[in-house]
């Protein structure tokens, strides 16, 4: 397995709200989910997971609730809220700017 | 936004701090089912179930040290750990009761005292208008060069009402002045205070009437027409039985029938801060109160008796206010050049009215509330010290927890907390001492018959002030400590049990707090010593007369308007009352004045030019404080005439017009010649011409604090008065003159009712020894209680500072110093630290007299003898601290010492 990349500073947040945003989830799934979609490029340690769902918790993004998975355990399940959608939109945005600013710093052709 | 992120976020917030052991569960069961997963991932990958288990523990290894950062998250930890701090100082302060019980007390008596003096700045100076919207009330006064505060006359109170824009109405009132009540014709009437009012004056106001209404506009347009009266709530409760079917009844004031049209509610005790008026009349009934019979209030624009309110109309700045309403005045002085002249006018806030620079009360309030707050300041050094002596055995306590890993911030809130808990601890018994205090100051009566109310009293925003107090006493005397006791050298500080760190850096802070402690208790002594001898010295100057009347004057009051006699009739019976009574035996004088040096009544003034005196060319005439009294007044009251001649029965209305001025007067207009012969004009240039017969001693005429005032008397007969004092002078005790009097008025007129009949030693006392002596006791008892406290402290610390060296000490003799040296070094020391305060101290104690001065005595130079007692008593105390201590330590044995730890 290849080094995961480290994650570009504060891209986390706008991850997890946007992968809640598609259905609520456990920490555990979250993580897998992550790893699954950037097609094992991004990969999340738990030491950095755990907090960062605690902090869009806190913040009011998502909201934590206790449910039964699909083998009857108990697990804590994230959704977002409609802060949270709203971060969602507003990070999104930010991401696009930042990104395509860097993309077109990157395409310039050497003179 | 705001609104729904507190709405997930509140609840979470306060999960985390009542259910913090649910929180910590739910999440460590969240990190288990993590867990779980990545051992059956790992079987799954084909690993043993104990490599599994090894590679995910590994994998989640890092987790358990950010658990703490997670909970951080939750940003309820100061909370938290805020209530751990309550438990664990309880716990700490309880094992050394002694220290606290110390601490408390210390910080009682400096908290209570302050917050008396609040509730006396309060109640004179902060506390608001009781009406609805206060902060749009504005005074409008009348300036003229002599008077800045002046009042408005009714016909100027019209034009006011009737020609500015910038207000939602203008309201008038006249002082409270007595009236003679009655429930009907058949009773003797009581006096009680009424007050004139303008029509709108509860509407402006927006007070609304427990019972029945207010005034109608219409009440007040037709002088002497509508007889209606609203009653003062506290009158109510008092004369009615707080029976609301008054509303509608006939009462009789000054013997007219008044019909009851309504009971102020409790909230609205009147705008005074010292009075509440148990009527409120209209100002069309002014009548009935007119004191002069050649003065009519509707018509005589010079007839200033109103004080004038306005409710600013939103938007309406004070400054258009005021431009608007000097517009006004320009125009008066145009339209009036000879009634107007010179005269402005002013729009005043509250506290700009409270604060006038003529007023003591809020003076004296003001350097009290300084005084005590200086013996606040002693008192949290004196804590601080103590605080910082405790730190300093809790030394190897501290170091453990730094050692442990215990931020040092966290350990400063820790000890911080100790002593707010301490300080409210100390609130707590502080407002019991400020309760007792402020009811000391209440239970203080003025001799009158009007109701006065001391309006200083234990309220929420004297509460308020107390909980302040205590937060700011929690940091003065804890911030110190817990910065020092938490810089130390771990090393050194986890060795021993009670280490003193080589160096001066840590003593600094304790020798500071021994110079600042005997600078603010020096400060202190001295600023009461001032006052002390400030009162005692205005108190002996110019009231020789009041000492020598005191057990021999009768006083009482008539107001024959009360049973509406007209103005010769008025007359008349003055002169038959002074023949008849000057015939009783036992009375060796009598005399008539309108108001008593030292009474309880405003002297009027009278305007003048004196002949032959080079007015200033801005200026019409001058004016002066008067009173009204006839031939017997100064023999009764005992005020040499000191050249000239007294008044006689020959200077009557028909006579040439004469007066009587005092020393004050004389110099002033006439510095350096007689004054006797010498003639003032009335009002201007042009007026009636009055010579001057006599001049008379300058006395105390308001206050006994008062600066030395010029005053003319004239003659009863040639200025009618309606309202005067009768003086009778006794051979012996003056109330057996009571009854011969009573019989004397009973002859005259059986329905004559005698207003505030007592002896002038009520006057004396309430004016020049109650008065000044409960701001002597007072700033005495705040000197003495800083002095205390300052010794208590400074001992304390000072012995202290000497048993921590206890064993430098016993190393010292041990390598042969002898105890003498031993006590020159310890000494030494600390009087330095004494010089120092005492030069700090005394720079502060000149600049309180100073202030002193200038605010209230006026007395000019620096009071040398004040100095020379309080400076080497201080010194001798606080030497007295340093060597008891160091007297001990040289007397240690040296071997002893060396084994203390």
């Amino acid at each position: 397995m290849s080094k995961p990349t480290d994650l570009v500073q504060g891209t986390l947040d706008l991850l997890l709200l946007k992968i809640l945003a598609l259905e609520p989830l456990h920490g555990w799934a979250i993580s897998r989910r992550l790893q699954i979609i950037s097609r094992e490029v991004l990969r999340v340690s738990e030491g950095s997971l755990y907090p960062a769902l605690h902090k869009l918790e806190q913040e009011g993004w998502i909201t934590a609730e206790w449910k039964q998975t699909e083998n009857n355990r108990r697990a804590k399940f994230y959704s977002l809220t409609r802060l949270g959608r709203k971060q969602l939109e507003l990070e999104a945005a930010n991401w696009h700017v930042l990104s395509s600013a860097i993309t077109r710093v990157v395409r310039l052709s050497e003179a | 936004m705001g609104i729904e992120r507190w709405w997930f976020t509140v609840p979470l917030r306060l999960k985390s701090i009542l259910r913090r052991r649910q929180a910590n569960l739910e999440l460590d069961e969240e990190l288990q089912f993590h867990l779980d997963h990545l051992i059956e991932e790992g079987i799954a990958n084909g690993l043993s179930p104990r490599e599994a288990r090894e590679a995910a523990l590994r994998t989640m290894g890092g987790l358990e040290q950010r658990k703490e950062e997670m909970v951080d998250t939750r940003r309820v930890n100061w909370l938290t750990d805020f209530i751990d701090d309550i438990h664990y100082a309880r716990r700490s302060l309880r094992r050394a009761s002694a220290l606290t019980g110390f601490v408390v007390i210390t910080l009682a008596l400096g908290i209570g005292m302050t917050a008396a003096s609040f509730s006396m700045v309060d109640a004179l100076i902060f506390r608001p208008y009781p009406v609805p919207d206060h902060g749009k009330v504005v005074n409008l006064m009348s300036t003229s060069r002599d008077n800045a505060y002046d009042n408005f006359s009714y016909r100027e109170y019209l034009d006011i009402r009737d020609h500015t824009n910038g207000y939602d109405g203008v309201i008038a009132n006249a002082v409270i002045e007595p009236v003679g009540f009655s429930v009907d014709a058949g009773t003797t009437p009581r006096v009680k205070g009424g007050m004139m009012v303008s029509g709108n004056y509860f509407q402006v106001l927006k007070v609304k009437p427990q019972f029945g209404r207010g005034f109608r506009s219409d009440e007040d347009e037709v002088p002497g027409r509508d007889a209606v009266v609203v009653v003062g709530h506290d009158c109510w409760k008092r004369e009615f039985a707080s029976n609301p079917a008054v509303v509608g009844s006939v009462i009789r004031l000054n013997g007219i029938d008044f019909t009851v049209i309504g009971v102020a509610p409790e909230s609205f005790p009147g705008m005074q801060v010292f009075v509440r008026p148990d009527f409120f009349i209209p100002l069309a009934m002014a009548r009935m109160f007119a004191t002069n019979p050649n003065r009519n209030f509707f018509e005589d624009r010079d007839d200033r008796q109103l004080s004038l309110k306005a409710r600013l109309k939103a938007g309406t700045t004070l400054q258009e206010a005021r431009s608007e309403l000097t517009v006004l005045a320009n125009d008066f002085q145009r339209e009036y050049p000879k009634l107007n002249r010179d005269r402005g006018a002013a729009v005043r806030t509250q506290f700009e009215l409270r604060t006038r620079g003529d007023a003591v009360e809020w003076k004296f309030t003001v350097i009290f509330s300084i005084l005590a707050l200086g013996v606040l300041l002693v008192a949290c050094t004196n804590v601080a010290g103590l605080l910082l002596a405790r730190a300093g055995t809790r030394t190897r306590e501290i170091a453990v927890r730094l050692a442990l890993g215990a931020g040092r911030f966290r350990l400063i809130r820790m000890l911080l907390t100790e002593s707010l808990i301490l300080s409210c601890l100390g609130g707590l018994a502080g407002i019991f001492v400020g309760y007792l205090a402020i009811e000391f100051l209440r239970a203080f009566s003025i001799p009158t018959s009007l109701p006065i109310t001391i309006p200083f009293r234990m309220d929420a925003r004297v509460l308020l002030a107390c909980l302040a107090l205590s937060v700011v006493s929690a940091f003065l005397c804890g911030l110190a400590p817990a910065l020092q006791s938490t810089r130390m050298d771990l090393v050194t500080g986890l060795k021993t049990a009670d280490v003193d760190a080589p160096g001066h850096k840590r003593l600094w802070g304790r020798n500071l707090l021994v110079v600042a402690q005997v600078a603010t208790s020096l400060m202190l002594l001295t600023a009461s010593f001032l006052m002390m001898r400030g009162f005692q010295q205005s108190l002996d100057a110019g009231t020789d007369f009041a000492r020598a009347a005191k057990d021999h004057v009768l006083m009482a009051s008539f107001d024959p308007r009360l049973m509406q006699y007209d103005a010769a009739r008025t007359q008349r019976f003055f002169e038959l009352l002074t023949d008849r009574v000057r015939e009783v035996p036992g009375v060796q004088s009598a005399g008539l004045t309108q108001n008593p040096p030292l009474g309880l009544d405003d002297f009027e003034a009278i305007a003048f030019v004196p002949d032959g005196y080079q007015m200033p060319a801005d200026r019409e005439n001058f004016t002066s404080t008067m009173d009204t009294v006839d031939e017997g007044f100064f023999e009764t009251m005992g005020i040499p005439i000191m050249r000239g001649r007294d008044f006689l029965p020959s200077d009557t209305q028909d006579a040439p017009r004469v007066a009587v001025v005092n020393e004050q007067f004389a110099k002033r207009y006439w510095p350096g010649a007689d004054a006797v012969g010498k003639r003032i004009r009335l009002d201007g240039p042009a007026g009636t011409p009055v010579e001057i017969v006599g001049v008379a001693q300058t006395v105390k005429y308001r206050n006994t604090t008062d600066r030395r005032t010029e005053f003319v008397y004239i003659p009863l007969a040639q200025r009618p008065v309606s309202r005067m004092v009768l003086l009778l002078r006794a051979g012996g005790e003056p109330t057996q003159l009571l009854e011969p009097l009573k019989d004397v008025v009973r002859a005259l007129d059986p329905n004559m009712p005698m207003v505030e009949t007592r002896t002038y030693e009520d006057l004396y006392r309430y004016s020049a020894v109650e008065g000044p002596g409960v701001a002597v006791k007072l700033c005495g008892s705040m000197g003495v209680m800083a002095l205390m406290l300052a010794i208590a402290g400074l001992y304390g610390l000072v012995a202290y500072n000497v048993t921590r060296r206890t064993r430098e000490i016993g190393i010292r003799m041990a390598l042969g110093a002898a105890p003498s040296d031993v006590l020159r070094l310890v000494m030494g020391k600390g009087l330095v630290l004494v010089a120092m305060g005492t030069v700090i101290g005394l720079a502060m104690g000149v600049a309180v007299e100073r202030l002193m001065n200038s605010m209230l005595f006026n007395s000019g130079g620096l009071d040398v003898l004040a100095y020379a007692l309080v400076v080497p008593s201080m010194f001798l105390v606080t030497m007295l601290a340093a060597y008891v201590p160091a007297r001990r330590a040289a007397r240690i044995e040296p071997t002893e010492a060396l084994r203390y730890e």
